[in-house]
This record gives C-alpha cells, sequence and structure tokens, in this order.
C-alpha cells in the first residue's frame, strides 16, 4: 500500500492557528457527522422498538427497557423472511467478479488509448465515453432477450456482464486519467530495451496502476452493490441481490416497521463492518491515487 | 518513436474485452432501442410502425410530462454541481487543514456512500413519513402545532416530493465527492502551503489561491459524475415516490413506466433515445466548459 | 496479477457451479409471497396436490406484486414461460392470448364444467375460447369501524348515500377521520376502489361497465358529476390529509388501529379485518347516490386472479388438467381462509369461515351486475392513463369536467 509520502497530517498544522477558526470548522465537521450518523443511529434504534414507540411514545430515544425489552425478535422476524447470508453471498460473488472484469478490461482500453498512438484513439475513447451516458435502464428489455434466449437467466453470468459493461466507461475514465500521468519515458526506455507492447503493459503499466485498481474498484463496488433493476428482473429467488431482495421484503412488511429497520440494519452493517475495517485502505488509496494521477 | 507494424493487431487486442462489452450490452441495445422508438410495440406483439409519432408525444406537454422530467434531472444536477459540489469541497478543504479527528470525519462522511440505495430509499420514506421523524422534530420544536395537519413531505402534488427525493439523493453522495476532493487537496505540495503561509496568506487564501487551482482535473470529474448521475438518477425516486409520480418524475421513471407499467416499449424507447441523447450533450458541455478555462 | 488470476478462475468456477439449473417436474409462477394473504391457500393446495400426484414434482416461486408483472411480460417475450403462471383476467391475459402463447383450455374443461361455473370464465374468454382457471374473487367492500360508528350514534353501516354523508359528518365533528385512501403515486388503484364506486351508484353499472369494457367515450356528464361528488368528499376533509403520502399497506394498518370510521377496498382484506383482535368490522354494499341510474346489486369486482398454462408447457393437456385441480383446491383454501370467494362451486363446509366474509358471500349473491376493476379491465397504456387522471382526482388537480376531457382525448 502506498503509504502518504510526503503529507503527514502534522505538517498541515497551521502555525499560526487561529483559535476561533479551528473551533468553528471543528463545530461544521460535527454537526454534518451527526447529520451522516444520525439516520444511521434512528435506523437502529427502531429496529428494536415496536410500532406503539416508533410512532408515538419514543421517537427518537433508546429503545425503551434496556436490556430485556429490546425487541430483538424483529431481527427474528426479518431473517425468517429473507435468507441474508445468501443474498450477501450473491452481492459479493456478482460485486467481486464484476470489479475485476471491469478493471481489466478498462487497464489493456485505456493502454491502448493513451499509450498506443494512432489515429482513431481520440474517437475511441470518445465513444466509450458515450458509456458514461447512457442509462442503464434503456437496455433492460434487450438484455434481457438475449439472456433469455441464451439461458443464462438467473446465473451470476446475466449480472456480471451487463455490470461490467456499465462500470466500464467510468473505470476507463479514472484509467486514463491514472495512464496519462505516468510518464512516457518508461514505455520508451522499455521498448528500446527490446519490450512487446503486453510486457509493457503487464509488467511495466500494471504495477503503477495500483492506486487506479483501488479508485476503479470502489466506484465499480458502488455501481454493482446497489443496482435494484436489473437484479430484479434477472434474477429469481435464491439468486438475487441484496437490493432486490430487500425491496420484495419490505414490500411484505410495510408497517412493520420493527422489522423494516432490523431488514435495513442486517443488510447494513456488514458492509458498515467492512469498511470500518479497511476505511483507512480506501481512502490512501484514494489519496495516493490523487497524488499520484 | 519506434513504430511496429503489428500494432494495429495490438490496439485490437487490448480493445477486444472492452469493445466486446460495450457492443455487446450498451451499442446493440441502443441500435435495438432507436429502432423500436419508431414503433408502436408492446413488448409481445406484433411492431406498428408509426414513424416520429412517438417523438411527437413526448414534446406534446399534455399528453406526457417529459419535458417535466427533464427539467427536474436538470435541477437535480445543478443543485449537485452548485450545493453539493461546493459542499464536499468545502468539508474537503476543511478536513484538508489537518483538523483534529480528520481520519475520523473522513470515514463518517464516505458512509452513506457505501449504503444501499435500497436501505436509503426506506430509511428516508421513514424520516420523511407523515409521522416520521421529520414531522416530528417539527412538532416537538413547536414549528408545527396541529398533529392532523403536517406538511406532506411524500404527498404528490404539494410540492414537497420532488425535494424529498433529491434531499437524499445529495446527501447520500456529498461524501463520495469530498473524499474525491479531498484526495486533490492532500495532493497539493506541503512545501507549497508551507512557502504561502510563510508570506502570510491565511488558510482561506491557500485554499482559494493554490488548493482549488491545482485540483482542476478531480473537480472535472466530479461534475461529470454528479451531472451524468443526476440525468441517470432512478432508484432513490422510484423508492420515495413511485415510478407514476408525476411532480418527481425524471426521465429513467418515466422511461420505466411506460416500458414496464404500461408495456410502451416504442415510447420507452424513443426516451431512452432523447436521454441518451441529453446525458450525451450535457457531457459535451461540460467538457467544452473546463476547456475552456484551461 | 497471479492474485488477479486466482481470484479469476475461482469465480468462473463459481460461476460455472451456479449456471447449472434443475429441469425436471412442472414450474409455477405466482405472487403468493410469504407474507400475502393467499401464501397459505397455496402452500395447502400444493400440498394436497404432491399428495396426490407424487411423482409429479411443482417448482413454484412467489414474486411481489409489481415485479411479477414485469417478469411474466419479459418471460412471455423472451419465450421463457413457467408452465404454469398466474395472471390477472380481461386484459393482461389477453395480451398473451393475442400473442398465441397460452395454452387453449376449453378441453379440458369439459372435464370441469360442473364444478367451474360458465359465467365465472367470461373475464378469460377470448374470442369464445377460455385461457384461464379462476381462483377467487373479489369485490370492493365497504368496510366499517362498529366502534366508531356506535360513537356517532350508527348501529349500522349507513344504507343510504345522504345518510353516510350525515355519518361522516358527524364523525368528523367527534374528532375522528371518516375515510382512509392511500395516495402514493405507485398504489393510484386504492383511490380508483372508492371512485369506482361512486360512479357505478351515480352512472349505473351497465353505463359503466360499457365504458370500461365496450368502447363507450368517457365523454358522460353524470361521470364528471361523480367524480365531483367524490372530490367534494376530499375538499370536506371526510379523507385523512395524511393518505396522500401513504401507501395501502399502511392505510390498512391505520384502519385496524382504528383510525378511521371507513376504508373501502378489496373484500380480500376479510381475512386480515376478521384476525385482528379487538376490531368490530361491519362490510356493506356503497349506497345508491343516483337511484334513476343506478340500483344495489350493482358491485365493482368479480374474478380476476386466475392461473394459466403456457403454450409451451410440458405435456400442456395434462399440464393444464393439473392446473384445474390446483386452482380448484387453491380456491377453496383461499375461501376457507378468508381471502376472497369462491369463483368454483362450495361443496365443503363452510361454516368456520370468519363473518366477514359470510357477509361479503350473501352481497354476492345478491348481486346482479359486476364491472371488473377499471385498471384490470383495460389494456395496461389505457389503465396507465385512467389511473393518472385517477391520481389527479385524489390529488384535486383535476376536477370532474377535466377528468372526463382529459380521458376522452386519452382513451376515446
Amino acid at each position: 500500500m502506498a503509504k502518504q509520502k510526503g503529507f503527514n497530517p502534522a505538517d498541515y498544522q497551521v502555525r499560526k492557528t487561529n483559535k476561533a477558526m479551528a473551533v468553528f470548522t471543528w463545530i461544521v465537521l460535527v454537526i454534518w457527522a451527526i447529520f451522516n450518523l444520525y439516520p444511521l443511529y434512528w435506523m437502529f434504534s427502531f429496529s428494536l422498538k415496536d410500532n406503539q414507540q416508533i410512532l408515538h411514545t419514543n421517537k427518537f430515544g433508546i429503545p425503551d427497557g434496556w436490556p430485556s425489552k429490546w425487541r430483538w425478535k424483529n431481527y427474528a422476524e426479518a431473517t425468517d423472511t429473507g435468507d441474508f447470508v445468501r443474498m450477501f453471498t450473491n452481492s459479493i460473488v456478482i460485486t467481486l467478479a464484476t470489479i475485476v472484469i471491469t478493471v481489466l478490461a478498462a487497464m489493456m482500453a485505456s493502454y491502448a488509448i493513451t499509450r498506443i498512438r494512432w489515429r482513431f484513439s481520440e474517437t475511441m475513447n470518445k465513444i466509450f465515453m458515450l458509456g458514461i451516458t447512457i442509462p442503464i435502464q434503456a437496455s433492460l428489455i434487450p438484455v434481457y432477450l438475449v439472456l433469455s434466449e441464451a439461458k443464462m437467466l438467473n446465473t451470476y453470468i446475466a449480472l456480471i456482464i451487463p455490470y461490467s459493461a456499465f462500470s466500464l466507461a467510468m473505470a476507463l475514465l479514472i484509467c486514463n486519467g491514472f495512464m496519462t500521468q505516468i510518464p512516457k519515458e518508461l514505455d520508451e526506455a522499455a521498448y528500446i530495451d527490446g519490450c512487446g507492447r503486453g510486457r509493457v503493459f503487464f509488467q511495466v503499466i500494471l504495477p503503477l496502476m495500483k492506486p487506479a485498481v483501488a479508485t476503479c474498484g470502489i466506484y465499480t463496488f458502488l455501481q454493482c452493490w446497489n443496482e435494484l433493476m436489473f437484479s430484479q428482473t434477472f434474477m429469481n429467488g435464491d439468486m438475487m441481490t441484496l437490493p432486490a431482495g430487500m425491496q420484495q421484503l419490505f414490500g411484505s412488511h410495510t408497517t412493520d416497521w420493527g422489522t423494516i429497520g432490523a431488514a435495513l440494519s442486517i443488510a447494513t452493517f456488514p458492509t458498515v463492518i467492512a469498511y470500518i475495517m479497511f476505511s483507512r485502505r480506501i481512502q490512501d488509496s484514494f489519496i495516493a491515487g490523487a497524488v499520484k494521477g | 518513436m519506434k513504430r511496429k507494424k503489428t500494432d494495429g493487431i495490438t490496439i485490437f487486442l487490448f480493445l477486444l474485452p472492452a469493445l466486446l462489452l460495450f457492443v455487446a450490452i450498451l451499442v446493440a441495445p441502443l441500435i435495438s432501442s432507436g429502432f423500436n422508438s419508431f414503433f408502436k410495440w408492446n413488448g409481445i406483439g406484433n411492431k406498428e410502425f408509426l414513424g416520429w409519432k412517438n417523438y411527437k408525444s413526448l414534446f406534446d406537454k399534455s399528453q406526457i410530462p417529459f419535458w417535466h422530467s427533464v427539467r427536474n434531472a436538470m435541477l437535480l444536477a445543478g443543485l449537485s454541481v452548485f450545493i453539493q459540489l461546493p459542499l464536499a469541497l468545502f468539508l474537503a478543504l476543511l478536513l484538508g487543514r489537518g483538523i483534529k479527528g480528520e481520519r475520523f470525519f473522513l470515514s463518517v462522511n464516505f458512509l452513506p456512500v457505501l449504503i444501499s440505495t435500497v436501505v436509503i430509499g426506506q430509511l428516508w420514506l421513514k424520516i420523511f413519513h407523515p409521522e416520521g421523524l421529520v414531522n416530528a422534530l417539527l412538532l416537538k420544536i413547536g414549528y408545527l402545532k396541529d398533529p392532523l395537519n403536517v406538511p406532506q413531505w411524500l404527498g404528490e402534488g404539494k410540492g414537497l416530493l420532488l425535494y424529498s427525493c433529491f434531499i437524499p439523493m445529495l446527501w447520500q453522495y456529498v461524501g463520495y465527492h469530498m473524499l474525491l476532493m479531498y484526495a486533490g487537496v492532500k495532493s497539493v505540495p506541503t512545501e507549497l502551503r508551507e512557502a504561502a503561509k510563510i508570506d502570510g496568506a491565511t488558510d482561506a487564501q491557500v485554499d482559494w489561491h493554490i488548493v482549488i487551482p491545482s485540483m482542476k482535473q478531480i473537480i472535472k470529474v466530479s461534475v461529470i459524475f454528479a451531472v451524468t448521475g443526476s440525468l441517470k438518477s432512478y432508484d432513490l425516486i422510484a423508492i420515495i415516490a413511485g415510478i407514476n409520480s408525476n411532480e418527481a418524475a425524471v426521465p429513467s421513471t418515466l422511461l420505466k413506466r411506460h416500458m414496464s407499467l404500461r408495456m410502451e416499449y416504442g415510447l420507452g424507447s424513443a426516451i431512452a433515445v432523447l436521454l441518451i441523447i441529453l446525458c450525451f450533450a450535457c457531457s459535451i458541455a461540460i467538457g467544452a466548459i473546463f476547456k475552456e478555462r484551461d | 496479477m497471479k492474485k488477479f488470476l486466482a481470484t479469476l478462475l475461482a469465480i468462473v468456477s463459481v460461476l460455472a457451479l451456479s449456471a447449472c439449473g434443475k429441469d425436471d417436474g412442472l414450474t409455477m409462477w405466482c405472487i403468493a409471497t410469504k407474507s400475502d394473504s393467499n401464501r397459505h391457500s397455496y402452500e395447502a393446495a400444493i400440498a394436497d396436490m404432491q399428495k396426490k400426484y407424487p411423482d409429479t414434482k411443482l417448482n413454484w416461486e412467489a414474486y411481489e406484486n409489481n415485479a411479477y408483472k414485469e417478469k411474466i411480460k419479459a418471460a412471455v417475450s423472451g419465450n421463457n414461460m413457467p408452465d404454469i403462471f398466474f395472471t390477472w383476467s380481461c386484459a393482461f391475459l389477453g395480451d398473451f392470448v393475442k400473442e398465441d402463447k397460452v395454452y387453449c383450455l376449453d378441453e379440458v374443461y369439459a372435464e370441469f364444467k360442473d364444478k367451474l361455473p360458465e359465467k365465472m370464465c367470461k373475464n378469460t374468454t377470448y374470442n369464445g375460447k377460455k385461457y384461464g382457471v379462476p381462483l377467487t374473487m373479489n369485490i370492493v367492500g365497504l368496510f366499517a369501524n362498529m366502534d366508531i360508528l356506535k360513537e356517532v350514534g350508527y348501529d349500522d353501516v349507513p344504507k343510504t348515500f345522504e345518510d353516510l354523508m350525515t355519518c361522516c359528518e358527524k364523525i368528523k365533528a367527534a374528532g375522528k377521520i371518516p375515510f382512509g385512501c392511500a395516495g402514493k403515486p405507485d398504489d393510484t388503484w386504492c383511490v380508483t376502489e372508492y371512485l369506482e364506486s361512486i360512479i357505478e351508484k351515480s352512472v349505473g353499472a351497465k353505463t359503466l361497465d360499457d365504458i370500461f369494457m365496450n368502447g363507450q367515450t368517457w365523454d358522460n356528464q353524470d361521470v364528471a358529476k361523480a367524480v365531483d361528488l367524490f372530490q367534494d368528499m376530499i375538499k370536506k376533509g371526510y379523507f385523512d390529509p395524511n393518505g396522500i403520502s401513504l401507501g395501502n399497506d399502511e392505510v390498512k394498518q391505520n384502519f385496524m388501529d382504528g383510525k378511521y370510521a371507513f376504508y373501502m377496498n378489496g373484500t380480500w382484506n376479510c381475512a386480515d379485518f376478521a384476525k385482528k383482535e379487538g376490531l368490530n368490522v361491519k362490510v356493506a354494499e356503497f349506497p345508491v347516490i343516483n337511484a334513476d341510474k343506478a340500483e344495489l346489486g350493482q358491485l365493482i369486482g368479480g374474478p380476476s386472479d386466475t392461473l394459466a398454462v403456457a403454450k409451451s408447457a410440458k405435456n400442456a393437456k395434462e399440464t393444464a388438467k393439473y392446473t384445474f385441480e390446483l386452482g380448484q383446491l387453491i380456491c377453496k383454501y383461499g375461501y376457507l381462509d378468508g381471502c376472497g370467494l369462491p369463483a368454483w362451486t362450495v361443496d365443503y363446509d363452510v361454516s368456520k369461515i370468519n363473518a366477514l366474509t359470510q357477509s361479503v358471500a350473501k352481497i354476492v349473491t345478491d348481486s346482479n351486475y359486476m364491472v371488473l376493476f377499471g385498471d384490470t379491465a383495460m389494456p395496461a397504456a389505457e389503465a396507465g392513463k385512467y389511473l393518472e387522471q385517477v391520481k389527479g382526482v385524489y390529488g384535486c388537480t383535476v376536477d370532474g369536467a377535466t377528468f372526463i376531457a382529459n380521458l376522452k382525448k386519452d382513451i376515446r
């Protein structure tokens, strides 16, 4: 992992610190942090309440009667209606595969576009960039028909391929940004040493693109992890991803706020915990990427 | 520069995976959408050729609120660029100064981005519910007096629904842009800052004259993300307002409505085509604006 | 790079495993999800069928209502249909029939015609041929919370429209809300439950039926008047102002929690209302508004929930027979559970069915004309335009005159 060379947060400690300014900054940040955390806290708190508390007696506070009266039952009800382990597994497999395919395809394309000089490279890039603007909905039916014809509905591939295609443009944009920052002299030197394009790509360029992998990976993750429409249409029963499965579950529990809160919490906390564990790495990749890119 | 005859093949091979994905999932369906947009087709039966009629009906306000949906999407893009991004930039700059708990704030602000939109949507539905968090707070602080007469945040035609959808959308992605911009802020060489500081510049001056100009590339990426993301927005509006909402309609929900609920695939395809043209025009415009400033 | 490839390999092997599907027995899609009130009747009926035909394995899956509509349409256009599928009658199934994707049941029906009255198949008969196995049927009922009515001095549901309005006024004066109706854009069908009843009881069942199904124009002043009447009720504050922000499930819950005096909705709710302790509900027919044109016994509803057989089904004739038997059982258990009224002849003990469902059964027996729910009766595109205008009526942005003018322009 690229350590942040040259900027240690301590370096930024303002010498003649304006106390009032620092306090103001801190207050703004704390307020915004509360904006971000409160809805999550609220979700978790209502997952342990009954409707009476949520809607009437205890709207904001900690659930009544800790710990004996906290309604862990809500969680039992939520897990009873939905197989969360399965939904998570589906989402994780699909997302990981999409990231691998997207990043690899984007890197290769980016290499051909930014580092090999040819007549239509700019045009090619523009064409790929159109992909950013194409709404995923536009492909729903045509893609469905093709998948159906190929008997590939309800398999992981049915989502991985479209997700990769729709993540590609953004990944390419990011890769291009990084790729152009790598000095041309590097490949020139390698060519002079007699390396072919393939070797230059895999041995010189790719190792330098690690920060781009992280950035693309995160972006792609967000795009697929949240996708609802394709998943709802292409997947059935136990092949459904987390968003589609959740949406189905909500449809059937609209009025049990507690159960919904529990389901929301179950779907959210593994992601949050994983994020807390890796947050430094995620953020560092971003920062290292921007420093180099 | 050394040139090889095999370059053509190499280029092709390197482009192949991306091209395959692109053609199979984006181009081919797009062509079929373009073709279908001239027909009346319920998705299962015979196609009936209509010419430009689908497009004409989209431009006729009394038939389909297409312009309204475009206006909503542009409004969202505008709010995103002029409120969400400055807020993200502001937070990134504050954090970039090296405040106590920098990491904590960074992590917390990015958190909503990671949560599934389905979860966010359901959560905000509960927050904006007539008996939900917002109204309960307003009653508590005494802004509202009568619990039987509360603002209908989720009611169609009450002028609030659009904003009830936009607020969570803007809120969720502030952290994303903030993290991107924070990276940009941190990429300014320390020496440059220090030098400016020694010359007596304040933090705000350093931010304005040194940090922001050096972040152009990142700001551009953020703007493209924000604008195209707004034009394509679907999930949160579908969950919070529903795809039948006219007040909060955006092109994607309209497309989905005609395609899935009314089985008007031709009309849906026409919306898709116009939406793509619109998105394309916007990204060209953004590119031009940033180029001009070079 | 090695790590990359290893991951890739691992994923590909997972994919290969997941790609192998099972391909034996019959497949069925329906909307009886785990929380659906019909779930139990499906489970019980399927269990019975498995016992009777242990060699025929039925793989069935249930989807949420809206997702299902899309799924089945996509499956029909992709020639990827399950052998047996749930469908709504009239226009929804009609589109599939038109494309010749549905197996014609005439031949097999002959075996079941003693148990399934011909008139119950009316909504799934196209060009004189039968394509659907009806399950339960439902009508719109006026549900009343008798505890609230008692508070304002009523022992029974008001029998005339004038009395109903007086009753509402009293309920309002007592600080309660007369009606609850969901108004979220995707739940506009809830508004039609009110509006269609009011229109029917103003213009008469035949006229409304002709507008819905037989190509009559919407340009009808009586319809406009009925719409204005409905809007007057809204403007007088007879409806929960929060309704516009709520979905049907939430409104139903509010009614069950005693927040509203009346709730007009499908009779599939009977089972839930009967089950809820401490809730004292009666069901009635909506009173007549214009006695010159309408009369009691004219209802909104009819058989809509249907099973159909795909033309592509394995061994279609056998499957059709299986479907009839299955449908009959689902109908029976559904009726016993109080989820609706039977489309099939009843030859079992019904004394244990909840009182609410039994009173609906009486209303249906006494009825003389049923007009199917408008959004089911019309083709999808028309239904969408119709619902859009209805939504405008509930939001008070469209009045009666505009309503008929718009529908005349959009539909006919």
